[in-house]
């Protein structure tokens, strides 16, 4: 279960290059940084500027957020041809509105998610809708 | 390998480079975030993780850096920044 589109979802964020692609905050829109601390309602996102860097808080409710995948992860994905799975769980997820992955460059994936689908404890959402033994 | 596992494995890195940069509030959540995943989903930590945090305050241990590390008869004895020791044996070849 490398992390792919599909699994970004209920993966790890921090460490993620990030972009905020939209979001009811208008001061937040096209902020690109790092996932550095996900609480249950935010993200904090390191933005480094000429200089320094600064986190910023952004709300997950009201935002989009596109993850860039990168190395690994995006060759792992292409390896096990992603396109047929998303298509599976194509009725699922535009449910939920979000999760489409275009790819721009070698080995990068940018996944689009929408931020309500993260609103959830880091440590709780891995279990949610997963492939738990249990459920 | 499960999402969870790779959290953990992800979470590990996270956290030491952070403590490498000297984030040292930052490599805890992550130390704290991986311990709870693991609780979660009922998986054992990887050896390397254990040994190289602390029990008592979740810091990332850095030896050298925030953390003591001295070779007793037959055990390693690890003492972190907030005086927890934590022991595990070697055995000689």
């Amino acid at each position: 279960m490398a992390l792919t589109p599909e699994t970004l979802p209920r993966h790890e964020l921090n460490g993620l290059p990030v972009r905020v692609a939209e979001s009811d905050d208008p001061g937040t829109v096209g902020l690109e940084g790092i996932v550095v601390i996900e609480t249950t309602n935010t993200l904090q996102i390191e933005v480094r500027d000429d200089g320094g860097s600064r986190v910023v808080q952004v709300s997950k409710s009201g935002s989009v957020f596109e993850f860039a995948i990168t190395d690994d992860a995006a060759d792992l994905e292409k390896g096990s041809g992603t396109t047929s799975k998303l298509a599976d769980s194509q009725p699922d997820s535009s449910e939920h509105d979000s999760d489409e992955s275009d790819r721009a460059g070698e080995g990068v994936a940018y996944v689009t998610v929408d931020g309500s689908r993260l609103l959830s404890r880091p440590a709780r959402r891995t279990e949610t809708n997963g492939d738990s033994p249990w459920q | 390998m499960g999402v969870a596992e790779e959290r953990i494995d992800r979470l590990h890195d996270l956290a030491r480079a952070a403590a490498s940069e000297c984030e040292h509030e930052r490599a805890r959540h992550y130390v704290r975030l991986a311990r709870r995943i693991a609780e979660r989903n009922r998986l054992s930590l990887p050896r390397t993780f254990k040994r190289f945090t602390c029990d008592a305050c979740d810091a990332y241990l850095v030896p050298g850096k925030n953390a003591r590390v001295r070779l007793q008869d037959g055990h390693v004895v690890v003492t972190c920044d907030c005086g927890h020791q934590a022991r595990y044996p070697y055995e000689e070849q």
